[in-house]
């Protein structure tokens, strides 16, 4: 393709919003269908079932699950010479026992897991049909997935797996996301995701846990690393003990540091461990630390032109770049040096929590925002000379 | 007399058992069938878009399953409407059809009308406050009366159980059809007592029975639709469909009454009509509760009329829009 031809893809997004308003009730039904099935990280199967069944509906080749889980469907190009992997993860905060139904009123759909991640299972679920019904057409193999083991605990290990193991020649990756729309993050920062658990044996200390817990916390707050505006932390949750009127046994902390340097969270964590080690010589007293999640920095310069595309699409539907450039879930993809792109389809709110929505409204200016971008990346427009 | 344990192996179905659906709508299109779903509903806003979404799309748009997805409206106060008419079904006001009947307030209102309003030969009744819906809700109860043309009326049910054992375990519907329609039927007709869940909302019927019964236009429709259908056809005319589960509205102890009320004065018309019962006195249409205030107690006095709607054969634009005089 030329850049004559990279034109002509800016002007087709100018009119896909229109063109995709005939998919919206199809796309909405698979929010509504996905998401009420719970896919809690490491119990995905039903919902990537289902997402593999609508795959196969589709008429997408190879429609199966990998070893992790994934659920995979390819869409072939008329040459096939690379493959552009379209990825959503699959998995949500919610336990399997929550309630997991969802509401649609005039301009939103609220429920469990709506925006993180159910409208883009939706849209990679929805998305064959459309480019069926438009009749666009693309040069290259799209790789549908819907990524097991991604949260949490997960650490990415379906996406992971499948950028390790595919033996198809990779293009590029698109990540989407539920929210915000405008969401255009290429790099990824180093992370440590961790649990600290402190213990106190009864029999040798009456000290509560929750106040040794209380001192890390302030501690790890002190990490000079962690002053610098690089670097993070991040206190995530914090749970223990069993009653009011009695010193806590147990008390455990989730957090996250973060860098954009490798070097910066090694060092980091090494202090967090020798600050743990210090406060198990008092008697009685155990922290330890266990790493839940891990991701290293990396990923695409702003001037790589997978970015200056994306960017342009969004402009062109009069969208503005917005928020964070880094996410955790481009790590997997910078450790394989695969250039990729994370992006949102609509704006909601409530992230995670029970009455998390998204917006309908702009659902299609981000699925038109989608297919210009894959369609630009298929034209080779994303290469790096 | 009992030919129930027949009737429960050859016509109680499971949902999965009509999981294709392409087949499905070859086999309609082979007996040249017509559907339309009719939702009635009032104030039901909370779930209405969900509903018109999930049939629109699995059912219309994928597989053309449904010909017609129509919303009949009693008067919502809400935005149960605009909802529905935004993601594309068809909504009619209850009163604007056949204006000259005028209009009764009830759900059984709305049903009856559909039958006027709507095209298909079958027509498929769900309720709107369902909070789980699910195409299944639709092609489970629509599936026998395609595949099975003796069967003309579908009744759904939900039992399926999270765990099962080998051991005998009790199956049924809610409150009410336990403690009065289930025994209602075993002293009269015991047969229907088959029927697992009597009173649920959701069932798919062929027009040429519709067109035929009698609607109370309110608590006692689906009871006497039973009743009513079961005296002309025998059971052999019903199937059930199991569709797993039903998320919906508790309804309180004293709702419960007002529908038990209703249903006992259909259900005790019907026995008089036929001379089971001979000679009934003249039914109140006063249901009375009672309420305590500190230490004083008072009676509340709920009126509910139980009035029926005919046969739509029997009115003459229905004959004339369809054709029947012909």
């Amino acid at each position: 393709m030329t850049d004559m031809d990279l034109e002509q893809i800016i002007a087709r997004v100018n009119s896909l919003v229109k063109d995709l308003e005939p998919y919206r009730e199809m796309l909405l039904a698979n929010v509504v269908m996905i998401g009420e099935i719970p896919a809690p990280t490491f119990g995905e199967q039903e919902r990537i079932s289902f997402l593999k069944q609508r795959f196969t509906e589709c008429g997408l080749h190879n429609c199966s699950t990998d070893e992790l889980g994934n659920g995979l469907g390819v869409l072939p190009g008329s040459e096939g010479t690379q493959t552009i992997l379209l990825a959503a993860h699959a998995d949500t905060p919610f336990a399997a026992s929550e309630d997991h139904a969802y509401t649609i009123n005039a301009d939103r759909i609220s429920g469990s897991g709506v925006a993180d991640n159910s409208l883009s299972l939706a849209v990679l679920a929805t998305l064959p049909t459309i480019l069926e019904g438009l009749d666009i057409r693309f040069r290259n193999d799209l790789l549908f997935m819907g990524a097991s083991r991604s949260l949490e605990q997960g650490n990415q290990q379906g996406l992971r797996f499948l950028l390790a193991n595919s033996n198809r020649p990779l293009a590029a990756g698109v990540s989407i996301e539920g929210v915000p729309l405008g969401r255009l993050r290429y790099r990824s920062m180093a992370s440590l995701g961790g649990m600290i658990a402190c213990n106190v044996n009864r029999r040798v200390s009456q000290k509560s846990a929750i106040e040794v817990l209380n001192q890390i916390i302030y501690q790890i707050g002190c990490i000079p690393l962690l002053e610098e505006s690089h670097a993070g932390l991040v206190l995530g949750s914090v749970a223990g003990g069993a009653s009011f009127k009695i010193p806590a046994r147990n008390a455990r902390l989730k957090f996250q540091l973060r860098s954009d340097s490798d070097q910066t969270l090694m060092e980091s964590k090494e202090k967090v461990e020798n600050l743990l080690d210090e406060v198990g010589k008092e008697k009685g007293v155990s922290a330890h630390l266990e790493v839940i999640a891990s991701t290293m920095a990396g990923g695409l310069d702003s001037s790589h032109p997978l970015v200056l595309l994306t960017r342009r699409v969004m402009t062109t539907l009069d969208l503005q770049p917005r928020g964070s450039i880094y996410s955790a879930t481009f790590s997997p993809y910078a450790e394989k040096d695969i250039p990729a792109v994370c992006i949102g389809i609509t704006n909601g709110d409530n992230v995670n929590y029970p009455d998390e929505y998204i917006e309908i409204e702009p659902i299609l200016t981000g699925v038109a925002q989608l297919i210009g971008i894959l369609l630009a990346i298929d034209g080779g427009h994303c290469v790096e000379y | 007399m009992l030919n129930i344990n027949n009737w429960l192996q050859a016509n109680t179905f499971h949902y999965s058992q009509f999981w294709d659906l392409l087949r499905l709508i070859k086999e309609k299109e082979k007996r040249g069938l017509s559907i339309s779903l009719c939702i009635p509903t009032l104030n039901e806003e909370k779930t209405i878009g969900k509903e018109v979404v999930l049939f629109k799309s699995e059912l219309q748009d994928r597989y053309p399953l449904l010909d017609e997805i129509a919303v009949v409206e009693s008067g919502s106060t809400d935005r149960t409407r605009e909802i529905a008419a935004s993601f594309g079904a068809d909504v009619y006001n209850s009163a604007d059809i056949l204006p000259d009947f005028g209009f009764k307030r009830g759900k059984g209102e709305n049903l009856w009308k559909a039958i006027y309003q709507l095209q298909g030969d079958i027509i498929v009744y769900v309720d709107a406050d369902i909070k789980n819906i699910h195409p299944r809700f639709v092609y489970g109860l629509v599936a026998p009366l395609i595949h099975r043309p003796e069967i003309k009326y579908v009744k759904a049910f939900y039992d399926r159980p999270l765990a099962l054992s080998n051991e005998i375990r009790p199956t049924g519907g809610g409150r009410v059809t336990e403690i009065l329609v289930r025994p209602l039927f075993s002293l009269f007709f015991p047969e229907l007592t088959a029927i697992i869940q009597p009173l649920s909302g959701e069932y798919a019927v062929r027009r040429e029975i519709l067109d035929r019964i009698p609607f109370p236009v309110g608590y006692g429709v689906e009871t006497s639709h039973l009743i009513d259908v079961y005296s002309e056809y025998g059971l052999e005319a019903f199937a059930q469909t199991d569709l797993d589960q039903r998320v919906h509205r508790h309804q309180e102890t004293r709702d419960l009454g007002k529908m038990s009320f209703g249903i006992m004065r259909a259900f005790f018309k019907r026995l008089k009509a036929r001379g089971i019962v001979t000679d009934l006195p003249e039914l109140t249409s006063n249901l009375r509760q009672f309420q305590a205030q500190e230490n004083r107690y008072e009676q509340v006095i709920h009126e509910i009329f139980e009035e029926e709607r005919p046969p739509m054969i029997e009115i003459a634009a229905y004959r004339k829009k369809f054709g029947l005089d012909q």
